[in-house]
C-alpha cells in the first residue's frame, strides 16, 4: 500500500516535470532557436536525498543565471534531471545509475553533464559515457579510483578522460592531514587505526605513507573489527605508548565506539580522521565532551562560511530556502566549468558538439566560487583543496547541528 | 605507564569483558543443558535486552543516579528480557519441541534474525547514546585506572552467578532443572512439570542476557541493533570452552576469552583477535571435546 502510494506520487512528480521541460523547451524554441542539453544525475530518492536536492539546486541556479542573461553566445541551457536512487534501495542504486548515463548518452542533444553524487554510481555510470564520449563533472564522488589511470580501462574504456571533479578525491585527505598533523600541530609520534574497510585502509595507508615523508614517526598500526564493542584493549596500548595524536581511517559504525572510549582512556591526546568522521552520529551518538577535539577533513574547500560568499548563500538561500552546503558550492562549479565550455566552444562559431565540449572541459582554466578550476589529463582537480574541521560545542546551536564542525583551515598540501 | 601498570589495566580491562561475556554464556550454558539445544535467538536478546534497559533508564530520567544505584532499572531490564525470553519458548520452540533434528537450532537463527530486524526498522541503524548516570568515581592505582563502572560490572556479575549458581544447586526448582538435564522422561515420571522447568531456564537465561545488555550499555555507553552478534558469538565460545552445560564452565570460560581479547590486543594486535580465540577454542575442543570443565554427559536411558 505504502509503496504504491509512493510510486504514484513519484509518478506524478515525473509527469509535472516532464510537463515542465516541454514549457520550457518551447519557450525557449520561440526567444532563441538554439539549445543545448545538460543532464544532472543525482540520488534524488532515499537517504541522500537532502544533500541531492542542494547540488541540484547550486547547479541549476547557474545554468538559471546563464540562461537569465540570454544565455550562451545564443544557446540556451535546459536541464535534464535523473534520479538514481531507489526506494528499495533507500539510497543510489548503480543499476538506476547506469540506466540514467544510457539515456543521458541516447538524447543526442545532450552536451555534458552533472554528478553523479556517490562514488557507487559514478562506477556504473562512467564506462557508458564513456562510449558516449560524453563528459560529466561530479560535485562530491570522491573514490580515487574512477580517475586513477590504473582502473582506466575499466571506468574510461575509450581512453579520454570524461570523469571530471569539482572536488578533491580520497587520495588527498590522507596525505593532507598528514601535513597539517605535522606543519600545523606539530605531532612527532602517532598511532594509526582503521576500521578494516576499503575507504578506511586505504585513507589510513594514504596517511601513514605522508607521515612517514613529514618525518612523523608512527608508533604502530592496528585495525579495528567495527562490529566489535571493546576498544579499550588497542586504546590502552595507545596510553602506555603516549603517542602525540591518533589518526583513524574509517567510518562511524567503529567510529563510534572509538570517539567515546578513547576519551576515556586517552582524553588529552590530538585524534583525527577523514570525511568518515563528519557526520551528525558524531554529534549524537558520541555526544559531547567525548567528540570534542576530534578533527575531520572535507575533500572541497570550505567557502560557505566566507565573507566574500556572503550574497552568494543569500541569494543561494533566496531562491530555494534552504542553507547551501559546500556541496552546492562544488555543484554551481561544476555549471560555472560547462558554461566556461559553452563559450569556449561557440565563441569560434562551432557547434556545441560533445566532443567539443569535452575537448573544452578538459582544457579549461575558470574561476569559480572555490577558486581557480582546472583538470589533469584524468579529469581530477589540478589544485585539490582538503579543509579541516574539529567539534567543538557551541551551545547557542543544535547539538546534532553540522555547524559543530568548526572550520579551521586547509591542509597544507605539502 | 610502566609495563605491570600497563598489565594491570589489560586485566582490568579483560575481567570487565570477561564478566560481561559469562553472563552471556550463561543463557547458553543453561538452555543447552536441559535442552540440548543451542539457542542462537540468545544473541539479540542481549542486544534487545541493552535497548530495554536504555529506555528504562530514559523513563526513569536519565540523572537519576539515585535510581540506577538501587538496581531498579538492572531488575526491570531483566524482568522484561526475562519474558522477552519465555514469548521466543512459547511461540517459536514449544511447538517444536518433539521434532527431531536441527529445526529447532534453526529456528532460533530465525527468530535472533527476526529480532535484530525489529530493531534495525523501529529504531534505526544508527549508535545510540546510552544515558551514563553512574557517578564518574575512579581509583588510580599506578598509572592504572580503575573505575566504578568495572567494579559495578565486577559485583553485579558476580552476584548473578553466584545466584544462579545456588538457585541451580539448592532450589527445589534448581533439582527439578537438573533431573530434567539428566532425562527428561524420567523427571517428568516422577512428576517435574517439564514444559515449566524449561520455561524458567528461558527466563532465567534471558534475563541474565538482558542483564548483559543494561551492563554492556552502562559501560561503553552506546548500543545499536548490530551488538549482539560479535559479543554472542564470543560469548557462546565461552560457553562451549568452560564446557557447555556447565554453570561455573561458562563463567571461567567468559573470563578467559575477555583476558585473551585484552592480552591479544595489548601484545599481537586488536585485528588477530578473533583468530586468537576461535584457534584457542580449536585447541581445547581437540584436547578436552568437553570444554574446561565438562564432563562427558552420562548417557541418557
Amino acid at each position: 500500500m505504502k509503496s504504491r502510494l509512493i510510486t504514484r506520487r513519484h509518478t506524478i512528480s515525473l509527469a509535472s516535470g516532464v510537463a515542465a521541460t516541454a514549457l520550457f523547451g518551447a519557450h525557449t524554441a520561440r526567444s532563441a532557436d538554439k539549445s543545448v542539453t545538460v543532464g544532472i544525475n543525482l540520488s534524488l530518492t532515499g537517504a541522500d536525498a537532502e544533500s541531492a536536492k542542494r547540488i541540484e539546486d547550486g547547479a541549476i541556479m547557474a545554468f538559471d543565471e546563464a540562461n537569465a542573461t540570454g544565455g550562451i553566445n545564443g544557446y540556451k541551457i535546459v536541464v535534464t534531471p535523473y534520479d538514481d536512487g531507489s526506494a528499495t534501495a533507500g539510497q543510489y542504486d548503480p543499476a538506476q545509475a547506469a540506466t540514467n548515463a544510457r539515456k543521458m548518452v541516447s538524447n543526442k542533444a545532450t552536451v555534458a553533464a552533472i554528478g553523479p553524487q556517490m562514488s557507487g554510481a559514478g562506477k556504473a555510470m562512467a564506462p557508458i559515457l564513456s562510449e558516449g564520449n560524453l563528459a560529466i563533472i561530479t560535485p562530491s564522488s570522491t573514490n580515487p579510483d574512477i580517475t586513477d589511470p590504473k582502473f582506466a580501462a575499466q571506468y574510461r574504456p575509450e581512453g579520454k578522460a570524461i570523469y571530471f571533479r569539482t572536488v578533491a578525491t580520497d587520495a588527498f585527505q590522507g596525505p593532507y592531514m598528514a601535513n597539517y598533523y605535522a606543519d600545523v600541530l606539530h605531532v612527532k609520534t602517532v598511532y594509526i587505526l582503521d576500521d578494516s574497510g576499503a575507504y578506511g585502509v586505504g585513507l589510513a595507508d594514504a596517511f601513514q605513507g605522508q607521515a612517514e615523508k613529514k618525518g612523523i614517526k608512527i608508533l604502530g598500526r592496528d585495525r579495528l573489527d567495527p562490529k566489535a564493542a571493546d576498544y579499550t584493549a588497542v586504546l590502552t596500548k595507545i596510553k602506555s605508548l603516549n603517542p602525540d595524536a591518533i589518526y583513524y581511517g574509517g567510518v562511524l559504525q567503529a567510529g563510534v565506539k572509538l570517539a567515546k572510549q578513547a576519551y576515556d582512556i586517552v582524553p588529552k591526546m590530538i585524534k583525527g580522521g577523514g570525511d568518515g568522521v563528519q557526520g551528525p552520529e558524531m554529534l549524537t551518538a558520541v555526544g559531547y565532551p567525548a567528540n570534542e577535539g576530534w578533527y575531520a577533513t572535507v575533500a572541497s574547500p570550505h567557502v560557505t562560511e566566507d565573507a566574500k560568499m556572503a550574497d552568494w548563500v543569500k541569494t543561494y538561500k533566496a531562491k530555494f530556502n534552504v542553507d547551501p552546503d559546500d556541496y552546492a558550492v562544488t555543484a554551481y562549479d561544476a555549471a560555472t566549468v560547462i558554461l566556461a565550455a559553452l563559450k569556449q566552444v561557440t565563441s569560434n562559431g562551432k557547434e556545441p558538439t560533445r566532443d567539443a565540449v569535452r575537448d573544452a572541459i578538459q582544457a579549461v582554466k575558470v574561476n569559480t566560487l572555490q577558486g581557480p578550476v582546472s583538470f589533469d589529463a584524468n579529469g581530477d582537480l589540478q589544485d585539490k583543496t582538503i579543509s579541516v574541521f574539529q567539534i567543538k560545542q557551541d551551545k547557542s546551536i543544535p547539538a546534532d547541528d553540522m555547524r559543530q564542525y568548526h572550520y579551521i583551515g586547509i591542509a597544507p598540501s605539502a | 605507564m610502566s609495563f605491570s601498570d600497563l598489565l594491570l589495566q589489560q586485566t582490568i580491562n579483560g575481567l570487565s569483558l570477561g564478566a560481561m561475556y559469562a553472563l552471556l554464556a550463561l543463557g547458553f550454558t543453561l538452555v543447552y543443558g536441559i535442552l540440548e539445544l543451542i539457542n542462537f535467538a540468545h544473541f539479540n536478546v542481549f542486544m534487545v535486552g541493552s535497548f530495554i534497559g536504555m529506555w528504562t533508564l530514559q523513563l526513569m530520567g536519565i540523572n537519576g543516579q539515585s535510581i540506577v544505584m538501587t538496581g531498579l532499572p538492572l531488575i526491570v531490564t531483566m524482568v522484561l528480557s526475562g519474558a522477552l525470553g519465555v514469548l521466543i519458548e512459547r511461540v517459536s520452540l514449544r511447538p517444536l519441541r518433539d521434532v527431531k533434528g536441527p529445526a529447532a537450532m534453526i529456528t532460533t537463527i530465525g527468530v535472533s534474525y527476526v529480532l535484530f530486524n525489529i530493531i534495525l526498522l523501529t529504531v534505526g541503524a544508527d549508535s545510540k547514546n546510552y544515558p551514563n548516570p553512574l557517578p564518574p568515581v575512579q581509583w588510580d592505582i599506578g598509572d592504572a585506572v580503575l573505575r566504578l563502572r568495572e567494579v559495578l560490572i565486577w559485583v553485579i556479575a558476580v552476584l548473578l552467578m553466584l545466584g544462579l549458581h545456588f538457585f541451580v544447586q539448592r532450589s527445589k526448582m534448581g533439582k527439578a532443572m537438573r533431573a530434567t538435564a539428566q532425562d527428561p522422561e524420567a523427571a517428568r515420571m516422577m512428576g517435574v512439570e517439564v514444559d515449566r522447568v524449561i520455561v524458567i531456564a528461558f527466563f532465567l537465561g534471558s534475563a541474565l542476557a538482558g542483564a548483559g545488555g543494561l551492563i554492556f550499555g552502562l559501560y561503553y555507553n552506546f548500543t545499536s541493533f548490530i551488538i549482539g552478534f560479535t559479543a554472542g558469538l564470543r560469548a557462546f565460545t565461552a560457553a562451549v570452552l568452560g564446557g557447555i552445560g556447565n554453570v561455573p564452565g561458562a563463567m571461567l570460560g567468559g573470563v578467559i576469552i575477555g583476558l585473551i581479547e585484552a592480552m591479544g590486543g595489548q601484545f599481537i594486535a586488536t585485528a588477530w583477535t578473533d583468530v586468537i580465540i576461535f584457534s584457542i577454542l580449536v585447541l581445547v575442543l581437540v584436547f578436552r571435546p568437553a570444554g574446561l570443565l565438562g564432563r562427558v554427559a552420562p548417557n541418557k536411558s
